[in-house]
């Protein structure tokens, strides 16, 4: 494997970790960008999408579905699990965000980490174990460029990622409930002024973001194979660094920062030593935060909100 | 004040909860992770005891005794797995089979060496587990440097490699397998190590090593991780296009490994016992599987039987349950285990050889024995 | 109850089932019908009783039996009240040096971990109770003793006493550079940089196997002993006695964990701690009231430090083995439930928290499985029901919103309380 086929294949494989933890940093950055949370529970969303997915692709797998309707069974597979994961975003912003939301941010915060630890047991106890395997219905077949190696479902994840950013970007600046939420997300007070349901705004708010990480669930569950209970935190921090990499609140921040963390993560185990892969994250997430808190394509926030 | 008050009721209530246990039954006390990362191994070898536990007690068991299996969580953790030691000596257990993390086996057995209760861990690999003198302790799964030594064998003379890379996961278990490789093959000479990778146990992608590897292109790689990360890392490396051979160890050696890699994990090598197919092997694998409503059976599933089993036939012999006896008589015979024979040498360390199997057709089939050099 | 009630629980019941059936009725390709009903039911039942109490509380009858000033409730915790704190703390003192002589090895090590978890508690309380950061990385300071003490007993055989204002310092200054970059941050990114840094920590531990031996971690440090005067051949000498056996542990932590409560408390009542009650309920009024903030920070994170890394430094000793396993993310999370569960900036909450979450599940070890899951649920509805803790710290009820009392003269009993203890 000459240079070039090596640079190009790591490129790839930057794009594709990149773009899941661009997905899932886009569910957070939303979040917090109209609640100032910190949706710790957000990696628990993310695995619980994969275990929908894995729930619904197994049923239609036993009926012989998937074969015969390839493209139907991946709109329920994604369209169930996003769903789902909707109606758990809500239900915890309900229960265990609405409440708090004139409280301390201390309180907030140990709230949203109650949550994350409640529901990845609650996984843990109710799915097992031990790893689920997804049904293989991608295969190992794909494509070269120059030397390096791509599969086609690691390129429907990227299109299908790319397509999602696309239409999330479309919704929150041309529709009117997108509207809402920018405006919300800028001023609350004044959003309500102007007559704007907040709550229901920001009920929106929590089943888009989840949704979008239940739908890069699947795509995790999906490619590598196997989904477990605990596998949402190592995405749930990764995504976290890039969404406030980017610019907390931005959504083009967001999906830069995933491409920036996961080309980091790529790179560095390409030509340095692996071992710690880890430590250069932190670093990087440590470092920006400290030059630059609102990050690359963030407003200049201010430390103190008046 | 009020506070004080209820800080004392609350202790004098959790002083009170503590219960004890009946007479004239045979303790046997498992440790292992059943929460956490490891569960599922954890869970495999509280049920390879239970199972132990009931085929013993159906061929007859111990004649006047009870059979009860009393299970503890390490949780893979120092300080939680000598709490569960405690506990376990606290009800009287006899035997100890346990832990599966050397961090957590080494701390616990402390305790237990103290209070000289047999134990018999079916998982830990660290040296220190048997180097530390204790007479009541044993290692069912072999060490380190009895699987690397199969290990190495294999690549010189069964598959004659020159290049071989190693991946890790900074573990324990799998560091040890690795420094081990590394040193028996820096001795013979006959094999260059072209790279030492390193990945994070719970990470998805590992494209980035493989690439890398793929550069290098060795004739050999090592996949020196565990079972979640081995399946996700064969399938990774086919899809790269990955040509060298791959090789792993009896922590992948599960069942998982198979469903989860599919047609990825075919032609991956693995070093695990030598499997006899004795009537006891196959009583076991079919009382298992109905016991615990599985098709499939860990690699600790067979540790765990064979260390309960083992202490169970040796209190029988020695007619007692005093440690010291029952020590005597694991070290002073042969048993006929589901892993093969065990022979336990003078620091509790079994010797156990390890034969090299192959993923063929979606199942688990011997290859190539190290001892006599022959293929299968 | 009216009929707004009634829908509220029937559409409350249809989420759980959207939520709950699917994940627990397939756990394999099958649905398990009676696992998912039964465990959606039991979900029920707990929404139910959720919405009776509100119902029932609306209706007046609890303030009838357990509030108001003539109740029952009322009444006996006044009576309890009459009795000194002094003691009640000599009380609990001398039950807890009992303990060990009426409990057997098991629960002496229950006790053991309890206490060390105390200590931790009590530590971070500093960090997150007192000041107000929010330090999800602990559990660093607490690896920090643990291998300070680790490598130079092995490595240079120095004495357990000479190590521990070694691990201290070395835990001061790591706290402060921790504390450096994290000093203009929010409360929320504050958070997550603690929790790298801790992560960091452990990495390094991890990996640098020259120093750590990395994941084989540390094996055969001394116990500490302590020497004595005793009578011999020769007269009077210095023996040694080494704190090898449980017991002789238990006492040893109990001791570090009453100087620790002793520490803590002065803290909190001296100039420092109320300059960190300030910075934590605002940090811009502080300063511009000339409160030194930076430097207190850097204090907070520091003296936080410094008893994590005492605790370590036993916790290593103890077990004469230490490991970065030991030092995860998720024991970070479990110090911090102590402290939360118990009351931010409360003493006694942090002891009564870590006693439960501690002790409770050794007891009931059959629900081991269901321990964390207890506690993240425990940790969610205490923030939204009860955010002072079991035990709320005495400033806490200084706060006018906190106080559920309606006459003045319950305000000044309640005054009249705090002024008494302090």
């Amino acid at each position: 494997m000459d240079t070039s086929s090596f640079l190009v294949q790591q490129l790839i494989n930057a794009l594709f970790l990149g773009s899941i933890y661009a997905l899932i940093a886009l569910g957070y950055t939303m979040v917090y960008g109209i609640i100032e949370l910190i949706n710790f529970a957000h990696g628990e969303l993310f695995t619980a999408g994969a275990f929908i997915g894995i729930i619904v692709l197994s049923a239609l797998q036993k009926y012989g579905f998937v074969e015969t309707h390839f493209v139907l069974t991946l709109f329920l597979v994604f369209g169930m699990a996003m769903a789902y994961v909707g109606v758990l975003g809500v239900a915890i912003e309900h229960v265990a965000y609405k409440p708090l939301r004139n409280a301390s941010r201390l309180a907030a915060i140990l709230s949203a980490l109650g949550m994350s630890i409640f529901l990845s047991n609650g996984m843990m106890l109710s799915q097992g174990v031990s790893d689920r395997a997804y049904p293989a219905i991608f295969g190992m077949k794909g494509f070269s460029i120059i030397g390096a190696r791509i599969t086609y479902g690691q390129v429907f994840i990227i299109i299908l990622s790319l397509v999602l950013m696309v239409a999330l970007n479309m919704f929150v600046n041309w529709s009117k409930l997108g509207k809402a939420m920018r405006a919300t997300a800028q001023n609350q007070v004044m959003a309500r002024m102007l007559g704007i349901n907040i709550d229901r705004t920001i009920r929106v708010t929590f089943i888009i973001g989840p949704a979008l990480g239940a739908a890069a669930g699947v795509m995790v569950g999906m490619y590598y194979g196997s989904v477990r209970f605990d596998m949402g935190f190592i995405y749930m921090i990764k995504a976290f660094a890039a969404a406030i990499l980017g610019g907390i609140g931005s959504i083009p921040g967001a999906v830069l920062g995933g491409m920036i963390i996961g080309g980091v993560e790529v790179l560095w185990s390409a030509f340095l030593p692996s071992a710690w892969k880890d430590v250069t994250t932190f670093i990087v997430l440590i470092l920006v935060l400290y030059f630059k808190p609102s990050g690359i394509l963030g407003e200049d926030v201010s430390e103190t909100r008046v | 004040m009020k506070k004080m008050g209820i800080l004392v009721l609350c202790f004098a209530v959790v002083m009170g909860f503590y219960g004890t246990a009946a007479a004239k039954t045979l303790k046997i006390g498992t440790l292992s992770p059943l929460t956490g990362p490891y569960a599922q191994d954890g869970t495999d070898i509280l049920q390879g005891v239970k199972t132990a536990a009931a085929v013993f007690q159906k061929a007859g068991g111990i004649p006047g005794y009870k059979i009860e299996v009393i299970p503890g969580d390490s949780a893979c953790d120092g300080g939680k797995a000598t709490m569960a030691a405690n506990n376990l000596i606290n009800q009287g257990v006899n035997g100890v089979v346990g832990a599966y993390c050397s961090s957590a086996t080494i701390p616990s057995s402390v305790p237990l060496n103290e209070a000289n209760i047999i134990q018999i861990t079916p998982a830990s690999t660290h040296t220190d587990v048997t180097a530390r003198g204790f007479k009541q302790i044993f290692r069912m799964c072999p060490r380190d440097d009895i699987q690397a030594w199969s290990t190495v064998k294999f690549l010189e003379d069964g598959l004659k490699v020159k290049t071989l890379a190693l991946i890790d996961d900074r573990q324990t278990y799998t560091v040890g397998l690795t420094e081990n490789i590394t040193k028996f093959v820096n001795e013979d000479k006959k094999i260059k190590i072209v790279a030492l990778e390193h990945i994070t146990p719970g990470d998805k992608d590992f494209t980035a090593v493989l690439t890398k590897l793929k550069k290098i292109n060795p004739d050999a790689i090592y996949m020196g991780v565990y079972q979640p990360e081995g399946s996700l890392m064969v399938r990774q490396a086919k899809a790269l296009g990955i040509r060298a051979k791959l090789l792993s160890e009896d922590a992948v050696f599960h069942p998982k490994f198979l469903e989860v890699g599919g047609k990825a994990a075919e032609g991956t090598f693995l070093t695990f016992a030598k499997a006899p197919d004795t009537p006891e092997r196959r009583n076991f694998e079919k009382t298992y599987k109905k016991m615990w409503n599985t098709q499939t059976i860990g690699s600790y599933g067979y540790y765990a039987y064979d260390s309960a089993m083992v202490f169970m036939k040796a209190v029988k012999k020695a007619g007692t349950t005093d440690t010291n006896k029952v020590a005597a008589t694991i070290r002073d015979n042969t048993w006929n285990g589901v892993s093969g024979k065990i022979k336990f040498d003078k620091k509790g360390d079994r010797k156990l050889a390890h034969i090299i199997w192959i993923v063929k057709g979606g199942k688990f089939v011997p290859y190539w024995d190290p001892l006599t050099e022959k293929y299968f | 109850m009216g009929n707004g009630e009634f829908k509220k629980f029937i559409i409350y019941s249809l989420f759980l089932a959207v939520l709950i059936l699917p994940m627990v009725g397939f756990p394999g390709t099958h649905f398990e019908a009676k696992r998912a009903f039964i465990v959606w039911g039991v979900f029920v039942g707990v929404l139910a009783l959720g919405m009776l109490n509100q119902v029932v509380r609306q209706s007046g009858i609890y303030q009838k039996t357990l509030g108001g000033r003539h109740s029952v409730s009322h009444r006996v915790s006044k009576q309890f009240k009459k009795i000194p704190v002094r003691h009640w703390t000599l009380m609990l003192l001398a039950a807890v040096a009992a303990y060990p002589l009426l409990a057997n090895n098991y629960m002496v090590d229950v006790g053991i971990t309890c206490l060390i978890y105390i200590v931790l508690g009590l530590g971070l309380n500093i960090v997150v109770g007192l000041a107000g950061l929010l330090d999800l990385g602990y559990i660093a300071f607490y690896a920090v003793g643990a291998y300070t003490y680790s490598l130079l007993n092995l490595h240079f055989g120095m004495s357990f006493w000479l190590c521990l204002p070694i691990g201290i310092l070395l835990g001061a200054i790591l706290g402060c550079v921790i504390g450096y970059p994290t000093l203009r941050m929010r409360g929320d990114y504050l958070a997550i940089v603690t929790m790298g840094f801790g992560e960091i920590i452990r990495l390094v531990l991890n990996n640098w196997d020259s120093l750590t031996k990395g994941p084989n971690g540390l094996l055969g440090m001394a116990k500490p002993s302590v020497m004595y005067p005793a009578f011999s051949q020769g007269g009077l000498e210095w023996a040694t006695y080494s704190l090898k056996s449980l017991h002789a542990l238990y006492y040893f932590i109990l001791l570090i964990a009453v100087l620790t409560v002793i520490g803590v408390r002065r803290l909190d009542q001296s100039r420092i701690g109320r300059a960190w009650v300030a910075i934590r309920e605002d940090e811009v009024a502080a300063e511009l009231s000339g409160v030194p903030t930076t430097w207190l920070k850097l204090l907070a994170y520091a003296m936080g430090a410094a008893f994590a890394s005492v605790a370590g430094a036993f916790f290593a000793a103890k077990l004469s083995y230490t490991n970065p396993n030991f030092f995860i993310f998720m024991e970070s999370c479990i110090v911090l439930c102590i402290v939360v569960l118990g009351g931010a900036g409360s003493i006694p909450g942090v002891i009564l928290a870590g006693v439960l979450l501690i002790a409770v599940p050794e007891v009931f070890r059959e629900l081991q499985d269901y321990r964390m899951f207890a506690f993240g649920l425990a940790m969610a509805v205490m923030m939204v029901l009860r955010p002072e803790g079991l035990i709320p710290a005495t400033r806490r009820k200084l706060e006018p919103s906190d106080i559920e009392t309606d006459t003045i003269e319950e305000l000044e009993e309640s005054y009249q309380a705090v002024d008494s203890r302090t």
